[in-house]
């Protein structure tokens, strides 16, 4: 289809739906018809009042001074109610690793005090109940998912199962030896790899994001592990409880003081420790032969309540966290054609700082060019201010879109448990448009100089070396995009070796 | 805004009586608006009050990589891709240039595939080279010309408005914008605020009325790098689209939906516009929005916007080849970096088929924690690390399919074997009715689950209407239901059998030869190549300091001097690599021997 063709269907379309409008909605002709505009930034659109909603709407508490976010909704015969328990792998003893992550899954797959795993799962699975838990690094959850009229059966079982879960050894063995196939497939997926050594390089290995199961570890947890692993988290010292669906409020407060009763309080569980480890700049690489190099590029970060937040959080739409509106995915992959997947992230972390990632995958000859398209994008955003445009973009973007954060009333709650729960101002959501719109060029600029240092970056490449290292030189006519890993750090670089997938051993 | 829910007319729950759910017939009615334009495109429009100041918004063109041909595959996907660089006006910032450079790209692009077919396909049957397309290897003629596309296409850019497209969603709050191709459709759609339905029937009308294919050769760049990414740096990603391509005998699923790396390399801008003229014509596309809006508001929106789309009259092509019995047993064998694994895979029946239901029950009663495939092969047998079973009903065919991974020192035939052994149970008996109303009462809960948020329906509506209809969102629950213990045995026996299927069995590659040398490398072999004189110092030399390794037993302090000796040779020119091969070697030798020792 050539242009001509193209501008003249669109003027006879024009025409004809000009009189076959008038023919159907005769009254709408004058009042509602559109107007055709050239470009939508010349299209008007009504106000939208939003206002984000107040975590107290929302919050109770139990006698025993539990919290309990409750919201109804009576769309479907459907509840939900979400245990959230502060506690994670952080609390796992050195050699144990492994242990939280068991402890978790056998919550739910190991049965009850007086219930087998299997026939566990037979109850649950005829009262089409959809149950599940686990503990990750920093909190632990535990929830059902059922229809109304089946809550009473549903949630007696649940509560059996987290206030006294089973550990069926035969379900505990069937789990840690999935855990030690699962193991196998280690350094299968190039990515997987990548995320792996990141993790060891950025956060050490004596810290919980950098430390990995083995083996040995997995066998070394034992029941006994698990059960004084449960006790600690899972007790309401620590919990916040949610529900969601269709229940009646003072019905769902009554069910739940009858089920928490008695129900011992431990000690609260302790902080949550901070890296002690500092990123080493340089350029890493390990073996894996697959059809692209897997680029990562990382730098501590900062902590999720550093008042920077805000405005780094604009500066990275701008680098390359916004998608396709965003300078490294606009270079790599848009302009260059270099890789599928490109851009950047800052991932705060609530307790320490967290990391600054720029990443992309790219064939291997192409590697080094990308990695350098990303510093040249790091670099400018330090060094020269963003445009009008782009900033507006990135305001409106994050403005207009705050309201799918609380777009379901899901959603609303687990929003508000997770503040609750990492100690965050209640007033956060209400002065968020604010803070978005006070950000300006100078703010944005301030922020890359401060929190992007390129000497301080770590480059990790995942593939096969020595193609990606020679990169280009074979096959790019344009001698301006000819790029080899030898650009960085001076062409030196460290050899991480392959790890033996179940001791994490070099081999 | 006033808005009424059009989600339920009946909302009865599901009764429990005496341990048996009851579905009531009308659990559940989805009632959308369908409007019809008189270009013949559909609209199904569903408000849903849930979801305050949201919308869903989608519309899905009724082609997927069924409707390709040999040399064409994964166009519908590019175009996919394509279809989000904006319109002659959107994405650049000079209409008029922008047009007349992307005349000139297509030329240059047109002489390139040109000189490839002629030089460098000859050169490959020749076997020269391995590649046509490999820039390595490129002809002085092909790169002359390749300079000139560079050339191009950076002048071009001073024109282009990157992604402009997107950044006027972005900057209105459109979030979550994205499409998808499968093997029957291609799907775009996008959240947007409530009080921006206008700006999304001007985006999605202007892109179909008026398309620009700019950016085209990064783009094809873009779709190849998806296809390394997604494809083949799956572990078992290059393997199930050879496996998928041999179960297909006749059929167009034969090839994957992202196309042979061949034919990326090879579309035209003319191949994809004639593709576009051919299938987005308005009578093959439905569009479909859900959440937050007023029927009447939207409707003199769709008209005008997309009413402008011009009926060609002339009507779309339909795949016309059906998939032909397999009368016999396809065997395919493969090693890659994954968990051996094996799959059994039987021709079964097209979405909409009357045995659709009976097969989907049959999956349910097999798979999940209390289903027959993880109580028998993981947990009683132990042979399974997972197993589960599907069945894959599309457009223009349909399989049933069986899978699962290894456990410990289990090897896939025997995973195999115990698959036959449960399909054959499901031959000779009934399956008990607590079984099947285990999974009935599952299926009536997900059937509610199914429709709790906005862009589930968006999916659902599109994607059924393509496939048959919309009221299957309705429809298929209440199948589900009627479902009998004759009826599985019955498809278990018709479609399990024999010379009905194709089995994929992968094992683990060996370690690679870097890694785990399969032959000792002798001092000789690592002086190959050196200078004489420089070799002759080393073959005196090396022997000694092989020797002093036997002095070191810190095993900590070798492995060191491997990983710098590593190094070294990722560092080290070419003639010299067997070389440090060879040292690696004896340091391991070395370390295996105090391992042992330890051992001891």
């Amino acid at each position: 289809m050539n242009m001509p063709e193209l501008r003249q269907s669109f003027n006879t379309a024009r025409a004809v739906l000009a009189g076959a409008l008038a023919l159907i909605f005769p009254t709408l002709a004058a009042a509602a018809a559109p107007q055709l505009v050239d470009h939508p930034r010349d299209l008007d659109f009504p106000q939208l009042q939003f206002d984000a909603p107040q975590r107290s709407q929302f919050r109770r508490e139990l006698s025993s001074g539990v919290p309990v976010y409750m919201a109804v909704s009576k769309e479907f015969p459907l509840v939900t109610i979400r245990f959230a328990f502060k506690g994670g792998s952080y609390l796992e003893a050195d050699g144990k690793e492994g242990l939280a992550q068991l402890t978790g899954s056998l919550v739910r797959q190991g049965g009850t005090q007086s219930l087998s795993g299997r026939d566990l799962d037979e109850e649950f699975d005829f009262l089409a109940a959809n149950v599940f838990s686990s503990i990750t690094q920093t909190t632990a959850n535990a929830q059902v998912n059922c229809l109304t009229s089946n809550l009473d059966e549903a949630f007696a079982l649940f509560m059996d199962m987290v206030r006294t879960p089973g550990f069926d050894p035969e379900r505990v063995e069937t789990f840690r030896a999935q855990a030690i196939e699962a193991m196998k497939n280690r350094n299968d997926v190039p990515l997987a790899i990548a995320i792996r050594e990141l993790n060891a390089l950025a956060w050490g290995a004596d810290h919980f994001e950098g430390k990995m199961p083995t083996e040995q570890s997995i066998n070394g947890c034992t029941i006994d592990d698990m059960r004084a692993l449960h006790a600690r988290i899972f007790n309401p010292a620590n919990l916040i409880i949610s529900v969601v669906g269709d229940f009646d409020e003072s019905a769902m407060t009554e069910r739940l003081e009858h089920a928490l009763a008695g129900w011992t309080f431990g000690s609260p569980v302790p902080p949550i420790p901070a890296p002690s480890n500092d990123i080493a700049p340089g350029v890493y690489h390990s073996e894996k032969d697959a059809p692209q190099g897997q680029i990562l590029i990382a730098m501590r970060g900062l902590t999720r309540d550093d008042p920077d937040s805000v405005p780094v959080l604009i500066m990275n739409q701008i680098l390359g966290g916004g998608g396709f509106t965003s300078r490294i995915t606009n270079r790599v992959r848009t302009q260059e054609g270099l890789a599928y997947t490109a851009g950047s992230t800052f991932s705060n972390r609530v307790d320490y700082e967290g990391l600054f990632l720029a990443y992309a995958f790219s064939k291997s000859v192409t590697t080094p060019l990308a990695t350098r398209l990303m510093f040249e994008e790091i670099n400018r955003i330090r060094e020269e201010p963003v445009t009008d445009e782009e900033l507006q973009t990135v305001k409106n973007q994050l403005i207009e879109t705050f309201p799918r954060r609380f777009e379901s009333k899901g959603g609303t709650l687990i929003t508000f448990v997770n503040d609750e729960m990492t100690g965050r101002d209640p007033n956060f959501w209400h002065t968020y448009r604010n803070k978005i719109r006070a950000v300006t060029k100078d703010d944005v600029l301030a922020m890359a100089k401060k929190h992007l240092r390129p000497e301080e970056m770590m480059i990790l490449v995942v593939g096969k070396w020595d193609e990606i290292r020679r990169g280009n030189t074979d096959t790019e006519d344009d001698p301006d995009r000819i790029a080899t890993m030898d650009d960085f750090f001076d062409g030196r670089s460290t050899m991480i070796p392959e790890k033996d997938p179940l001791t994490l051993e070099p081999r | 805004m006033t808005r009424r829910t059009r989600l339920f007319t009946a909302a009865a729950a599901l009764t429990l009586a005496s341990g048996i759910l009851t579905p009531q017939a009308s659990a559940q009615h989805v009632s959308p608006e369908v409007v019809m334009l008189s270009n013949g495109m559909k609209f199904l429009l569903l408000p849903r009050d849930e979801e305050p100041n949201i919308i869903a918004a989608g519309w899905l063109a009724k082609v997927g990589s069924a409707d390709e041909h040999p040399g064409i595959t994964g166009v519908t996907h590019f175009l996919e891709h394509m279809m989000f660089k904006g319109t002659s006006q959107v994405g650049t910032s000079d209409a008029k240039a922008d047009a007349e450079f992307r005349r000139q790209l297509s030329e240059v692009r047109d002489r390139i595939r040109e000189a490839v077919v002629e030089e460098q396909y000859t050169r490959y049957a020749h076997g020269d080279i391995d590649n046509p397309w490999d820039k390595s290897v490129d002809t002085p003629n092909i790169r002359t010309l390749r300079e000139q596309l560079t050339a191009l296409e950076d002048a071009h850019r001073e024109v282009i408005i990157a992604n402009e497209f997107d950044q006027i969603y972005t900057s209105e709050g459109g979030s979550g914008m994205n499409a998808g191709t499968g093997k029957d459709f291609t799907f775009y759609y996008i959240n947007i605020p409530s009080n921006k339905l206008e700006l999304w029937t001007w985006m999605e009308s202007g892109r179909l009325l008026d398309p620009s294919l700019r950016e085209f050769d990064a783009e094809r760049d873009v779709v190849v790098e998806e296809r390394r990414q997604n494809l083949e740096s799956s572990p078992t990603g290059e393997l199930d689209e050879r496996f998928d391509s041999m179960f297909w005998v006749s059929s167009p699923y034969a090839w994957p939906v992202i196309g042979w790396m061949s034919d990326l390399f090879s579309y035209t801008e003319d191949q994809v516009r004639s593709y576009f003229r051919t299938h987005y014509q308005p009578s093959n596309l439905v569009g479909v929005i859900v959440g937050d809006f007023d029927i009447a508001e939207a409707k003199p929106l769709i008209e005008y916007y997309f009413g402008r789309l011009v009926d060609t009259g002339v009507p779309t092509p339909t795949v016309m080849t059906f998939e032909v019995p397999l009368m016999g047993a396809l065997r395919f064998e493969g090693e890659c970096d994954c968990q051996p694994q094996c799959e059994v895979r039987y021709q079964a029946v097209p979405f909409g088929h009357k045995d659709e239901a009976a097969l989907t029950v049959l999956a349910d009663i097999l798979n999940g924690r209390t289903g027959r495939l993880y109580k028998s092969l993981v947990e009683d047998q132990k042979i399974a690390q997972f197993a589960r079973a599907f069945l894959d009903a599309s457009r223009h065919g349909g399989y049933f399919s069986f899978s699962a991974g290894v456990k410990g020192e289990a090897m896939p035939p025997e995973l195999e074997a115990a698959w036959y052994e449960q399909a054959a149970l499901l031959q000779d008996e009934l399956v008990s009715d607590r079984e099947l109303q285990k999974v009935k009462n599952q299926s009536a809960a997900d059937a509610y689950r199914a429709l709790g948020s906005n862009s589930s329906l968006l999916f659902q509506l599109a994607i059924y209407e393509c496939m048959e209809s919309w009221e299957a969102i309705n429809n298929r629950p209440l199948a589900i239901q009627a479902v009998t213990a004759q009826d599985i045995q019955r498809v278990a026996r018709t479609y399990l059998r024999d010379d009905n299927r194709a089995v994929a069995l992968y094992t683990r590659r060996a370690p690679d030869p870097d890694a785990a040398p399969v032959a000792e490398i002798t001092l000789d072999d690592a002086l190959e190549g050196m200078p004489a004189d420089q070799a002759a110092m080393l073959r005196q030399v090396i022997p000694m300091q092989i020797q002093g390794l036997q002095a070191e037993s810190d095993v900590s302090a070798l492995e060191s001097m491997v990983n710098q000796a590593r190094q070294a040779m990722a560092n080290a020119p070419d003639d010299r690599k067997k070389f440090m091969q060879y040292m690696i070697q004896e340091i391991d030798k070395r370390i295996a021997e105090l391992r042992a020792q330890e051992a001891n």
